[in-house]
């Protein structure tokens, strides 16, 4: 019966893991690097249960169960754990995330090429921004980028995307501001905008005036290495 | 109001996947590891022979990290079975401790990194193995059983020589039969391939419950606590060094990836804060304390987050008045 108990708690666990790696969770938690590590962790996970839960029905039928009751209520612990992340996906607000830490500030992360304007993410924007640091550049560019709603302490909400690592844990915002139209409500905060427009300087600084402007649904990989 | 709580129980609960995804994995290596000593070395007789020089011991369990490329998660269940195995507790401790930096994979991480700052390359697996050493002497300080859990200790007494141990020591297994060969005792019968997946499987689960529990606090502050608050005082040569170790503490993120994510602030701390991060994080953090607790007691538990504070403290300082 233990075996069973244990067998089943680690075939919950591979489901974990191997769920995550097909139902787009890891692209919303981990950076993709790490997902061939969570897939063959779920493989190997889900070979032992197998082996656990084959012992387990052979030592019922020999009555052999050497297992403690605090080793059972252990597997059965970790097995409601294991339930409950199936069950309940996550679904963070990376406005709220994004207002807990402070803006990504890598000061040495350049472009090796560069990409046409409308082609560049907004990350791009942004890493292109810090290494050529003169607005009067990018005066006219057209943009073409997407993000979500950054609501900032100070000024409009900015357009930002969240950098990551390793996982949401070490995750960073990065943004740009944006021109909103005026005469029309601010944007609501996590919202995710596709913006075609162009960049403008306002106060010595650029910022991107939308043409058009597109609420999305959050993409299916919204992390940016 | 409550729609603010409900939002900030979400980002929780995410980042809480999100660490608790990413460390799976390592521990899982970690136990697969330490289930394949047992299965080959059952008795652990090898490590017995292990160096128990105070400070030898320590130096020989730092280079062990060389072959187990994992991160502290990983670092945990083999260090419990080096204990349980007999071997000398210095040599655990710094394997235990150092491991985690001292890996082929935590360096190329390290310098992939920071291919601009090479002291940091020297100075992360230097400052580790001073901090290895340094713990292992203050833990030494304690007894065994004052420092070890009560069922690793038993175990461990098994697998130790008679020599070493008092009958009174032993409280279970049998008395008086040849120490290669003693029957029925649970650490030293178990080669058959069932009974490792058995013990593994087990020691999985156990590791996982901790883990669960280190990963839930650690969202929970993430999620709460501004990390501007402590990134605020960068500049200041102490104070910096403090507020890193705390923000390591509270991260809980694999030190194999830590470098990566200690870029993204390098640029606004000192650098014996950057090293004192990079240099916490493996032997301490929220997340791994479920886990040490496996191993250590309370006292030992308490002299290790101390201990580890006051060394990497005194580290970063060191490298702030060198470096600033």
């Amino acid at each position: 019966m233990a075996a069973l108990i244990r067998g089943v708690a680690l075939g919950l666990w591979a489901v974990v893991l191997l769920q995550s790696s097909v139902d787009g969770r890891l692209d919303l938690l981990l950076r993709a690097a790490f997902h061939p590590l969570v897939s063959s962790a779920g493989g190997v996970l889900l070979m032992l249960a197998v082996v656990q839960v084959l012992v387990g029905v052979r030592q019922w039928g020999q009555g052999a169960d050497p297992a403690s009751r605090q080793e059972r209520r252990l597997s059965m612990a970790t097995a409601l754990i294991a339930a409950l992340l199936i069950a309940l996906p996550a679904n963070p607000s990376f406005a709220d995330l994004a207002s807990q830490r402070p803006a990504d500030d890598t000061g040495n992360d350049t472009l090796s090429f560069v990409l046409p304007p409308a082609q560049r993410s907004l990350t791009d924007w942004v890493r292109m921004l810090r290494s050529q640091p003169d607005p009067q550049l990018f005066e006219g560019d057209p943009v073409r980028i997407s993000g979500f709603v950054l609501p900032m302490a100070e000024g409009p909400p900015q357009l930002a995307r969240l950098l990551v690592r390793c996982c949401l844990a070490d995750a960073t915002p990065v943004g740009l501001p944006v021109r909103w139209p005026a005469g029309e409500p601010l944007p609501r905060a996590d919202q995710w905008l596709a913006i075609e427009g162009r960049m403008a300087i306002q106060n010595k600084q650029l910022e991107v005036v939308p043409e058009r402007n597109q609420p999305i649904p959050r993409p299916a990989r919204p992390l940016e290495p | 109001m409550t729609s603010a709580v409900l939002t900030r129980l979400n980002t929780a609960w995410a980042l809480f996947q999100g660490l608790l995804l990413e460390a799976l994995p390592f521990l899982l290596i970690g136990v697969l590891i330490a289930s394949l000593a047992r299965w080959f070395s059952p008795g652990g007789a090898w490590l017995r022979r292990l160096p128990d020089h105070p400070v030898a011991g320590p130096l020989t369990g730092a280079a062990l990290g060389f072959a187990l490329p994992a991160c502290e998660c990983g670092n945990v269940p083999v260090a419990r079975r080096l204990l349980v195995g007999g071997a000398p507790v210095g040599t655990a401790l710094g394997f235990l401790f150092a491991a985690p930096v001292l890996n082929p994979i935590v360096i190329a991480s390290t310098w992939a990194a920071f291919p601009d700052q090479p002291w940091l390359l020297l100075a992360r697996p230097a400052g580790a193995v001073l901090v290895a050493l340094g713990l292992a002497l203050l833990l030494r300080l304690l007894p065994e059983a004052t420092l070890l859990r009560t069922d690793l200790l038993e175990e461990r007494r098994l697998n130790q020589p008679l020599a070493s141990v008092s009958l009174l020591e032993r409280r279970t297994g049998v008395i008086g039969l040849p120490e290669d060969a003693p029957p029925n005792l649970p650490s030293q019968l178990p080669s058959s391939w069932q009974e490792v997946l058995r013990h593994g499987s087990r020691e999985f689960l156990n590791l996982a419950l901790l883990l669960v529990a280190g990963c839930a606090v650690a969202a929970l502050v993430q999620a709460t606590l501004p990390r501007q608050w402590l990134l605020a005082v960068g500049g200041a040569p102490t104070l910096s060094i403090v507020a890193l170790m705390a923000l390591s503490l509270v991260l809980s993120v694999c030190s194999s990836v830590d470098a990566f994510l200690a870029l993204g602030f390098a640029a606004q701390v000192t650098p014996g804060a950057l090293l004192a991060f990079l240099l916490l994080g493996p032997v301490i953090d929220i997340k791994l304390v479920g886990l040490l607790s496996l191993l250590f007691r309370g006292k030992g538990l308490l002299l290790t987050a101390a201990g580890s504070g006051v060394l990497v403290l005194l580290i970063g300082q060191w490298v702030n008045l060198w470096r600033l």
